[in-house]
Order: C-alpha cells, then sequence, then structure tokens
C-alpha cells in the first residue's frame, strides 16, 4: 500500500514537472499555426482607424498582404481587399493614446481629489499607425489609416515594398509626437 | 368668414412660402457636384495621416450636407462638367498635442488645425473661400481634430450661398 502511494506520488510529480513543457510547446505550435495561415507570412491585429474602402471606423481586425492585395479581414463579418499594385504611398507614424476610450476617460473624469490625471499619466500607450494612399478603379484618391501595436509599422511597410508597392520614402522615421509638441506652433 | 380662420390660413401660406424659399439654394446646390482635391500640406510640417484624415472626413462631411449631387474624390475620371467644384484645402498653422497632456492637465496639449479652403469653378475662379479652424481640446485623439475641420468646412459650404455671383470672396475666422 505504502509502495503504491509513494509510487503515485511519483507519477504526479513527474507530470508537474511535464507540465510546463507542454505549456510551452502546445504555445510553439499555436504560433507555427498562425504564421503558416498567411502565405506571405504577414497578419497583424490592427484597427483601422479610417478610410479603407466600406470598413466602418475603429475596426478591428487581422491585416494581411495575400497574394498581391492588401487584405483586412473584420474580427466578426466582411473583409475588403486592395491591389498592392495601386498602392502609391506608404507612411509610418506614432501616436501616443489613452487606453478605455469613454469608459475610462468618464472614470477619470469621476475620481476626486485630482486622481483622474494621475490615472491619466500612467494610462497611455504607444502605438504605430501606417497611412496607405491608394487609387480606386476611376483614378480616386484614398487614404487609409491602420493602428498597429508598437514596432509592426515598419515591418508591414517593409513587406509591402517587398510586395511591389511603390513608395517615396523607404526609411520612415516614426514621428514622435513629444518632439513635435515642443515646436509649439509651426507655421 | 370667420376672421381667425382667415388669419390662420394666411399664416400658413406665409410660412410655407417662408419654408419654399429657405429650400430654393439647397435645392438649386445639389444640381453641382464638387471634387475633393488632396490635401495640400503647405510649408507647415504635418504628418500625413493627418493630411489623409482631412480628406477622407471631408469627403464623409460633405456627403453628409447633401449640397451636393455627387461627391468625387481627387483624381476621379467620372469627375468633370460645368456643375462641378473643386474643394481645395491649404494647411495653415499645425500644432501637434497629446491626448495624455490633456488628460493630465486639461489646459495643455491641444492639437490646433487651421486651414485656408477654397471652392473653385473649373475655370478656376474661387467661388468661396474660408479660413476654418478644427481643434481637439479635452476628450479624444489627435486625429479628431481632422474630423471637427472637416465638419466645420462642410458647415461653413453650407451656410453659404452657392447660387450667389461666384466673385464672393470672403474670409471668416
Amino acid at each position: 500500500m505504502i509502495q503504491r502511494l509513494a509510487s503515485f506520488k511519483q507519477i504526479a510529480r513527474g507530470l508537474a514537472c511535464l507540465l510546463p513543457l507542454i505549456c510551452f510547446v502546445s504555445c510553439l505550435t499555436a504560433k507555427n499555426h498562425e504564421a503558416a495561415s498567411s502565405p506571405t507570412g504577414v497578419t497583424m491585429q490592427v484597427t483601422h482607424v479610417l478610410g479603407f474602402e466600406s470598413i466602418p471606423k475603429n475596426a478591428s481586425g487581422n491585416l494581411s498582404i495575400q497574394g498581391n492585395a492588401l487584405r483586412f479581414q473584420k474580427s466578426e463579418g466582411a473583409g475588403a481587399q486592395i491591389s498592392v499594385g495601386a498602392i502609391q504611398d506608404v507612411f509610418v507614424g506614432q501616436e501616443d493614446k489613452q487606453v478605455g476610450g469613454k469608459t475610462m476617460a468618464v472614470g477619470r473624469a469621476a475620481t476626486p481629489f485630482g486622481g483622474g490625471r494621475v490615472i491619466g499619466l500612467f494610462s497611455h500607450k504607444k502605438y504605430d499607425t501606417v497611412t496607405v494612399e491608394y487609387l480606386d478603379q476611376n483614378g480616386g484618391f484614398h487614404g487609409a489609416i491602420f493602428q498597429l501595436n508598437k514596432g509592426q509599422a515598419q515591418v508591414l511597410k517593409n513587406e509591402l515594398v517587398a510586395e511591389g508597392a511603390h513608395v517615396t520614402n523607404l526609411e520612415d522615421q516614426p514621428a514622435k509626437p513629444s518632439a513635435q509638441e515642443n515646436k509649439n506652433e509651426s507655421k | 368668414m370667420n376672421p381667425s380662420k382667415t388669419i390662420s390660413s394666411a399664416l400658413f401660406l406665409v410660412s410655407a412660402v417662408l419654408m419654399l424659399a429657405a429650400s430654393q439654394p439647397r435645392l438649386l446646390a445639389q444640381t453641382r457636384s464638387v471634387q475633393v482635391d488632396k490635401v495640400d500640406p503647405g510649408d507647415v510640417k504635418i504628418e500625413p495621416a493627418f493630411t489623409v484624415a482631412i480628406y477622407e472626413n471631408l469627403l464623409e462631411e460633405l456627403s453628409k450636407t447633401k449640397q451636393f449631387k455627387q461627391v468625387f474624390r481627387s483624381g476621379d475620371r467620372n469627375a468633370s462638367g460645368p456643375d462641378l467644384l473643386i474643394l481645395k484645402i491649404k494647411v495653415q498653422k499645425y500644432t501637434p498635442g497629446s491626448e495624455t497632456r490633456r488628460a493630465v492637465t486639461t489646459v495643455s496639449g491641444a492639437t490646433k488645425l487651421n486651414v485656408r479652403s477654397q471652392l473653385c469653378s473649373p475655370d478656376g475662379q474661387v467661388v468661396l473661400e474660408r479660413v476654418v479652424d478644427g481643434n481637439v481640446r479635452f476628450f479624444g485623439g489627435n486625429l479628431r481634430a481632422t474630423h471637427n475641420l472637416a465638419h466645420n468646412v462642410a458647415e461653413a459650404i453650407k451656410k453659404s450661398d452657392l447660387t450667389g455671383p461666384p466673385s464672393s470672396v470672403r474670409e471668416k475666422k
């Protein structure tokens, strides 16, 4: 009986040791699966700010390069795509935004003793933005803005250039908002 | 005949005439189309995202006013004809702001835009000229300034009488 208990304990310990390893392997497999889902290797979780075909403002979804097309697929519902050849220019920028949206803004305003300001000081996040200028079938000029996680914008731009998108300035340095703020007013 | 009935019918007639007169410019303006040109940054150092956002928001806001038969994009091959107006926007001032500074200080960090908008006829004559501001001072991201600006430009066009002579060049802050 005592021997049985001892063997149970050994098995349990073995399983406990194996558990992190199993988790790690499953994470790796999932990542590999995600990468495999896009044929050219770039699929990014983005927020559509404005301007991309019929996609509504502030819709979140996946932006990917599939074949010769830049495709935005909404998390729920329809997507839209444009030809990479129609792209006239791509710009990279940086944005510092408050997190939490309207709910958080109301919460900050309602916090007494100026506590909202302190919250505001810490509740912000930096994002990259990508601005894509392209022409439609009638020659009409369009501009679309996407918000990406920090560091992803240049990757997307490089991928678009590799696919044949027309870009005037290859190495965009994301404009840092804080540096621009110092110049109080440009004429 | 009852005098009160006569007065009320006269009032009704007057109000109907006034309503008809008020709707006249809109009906006439709807015979025109507008083409929105790309935003000219001029000498101002402004992020491309802002110029693109102004352009896209203008297209949306002009469509909302229902003042024009059609709203065309810059370079659209279908945009032609004597009734076509061209909207040109030139950035005059741009003050980059910060949402975080606005949230922390309330009084600083405003994003400010100031543009000169010109509505031109196909032969290049200026039909309408306005200097318009678009700011974001308290809530919202920096790009909200472009939405406010586009709304103000569309409102300025809506308030103006486009049916009048095309020489009336006025400025308004």
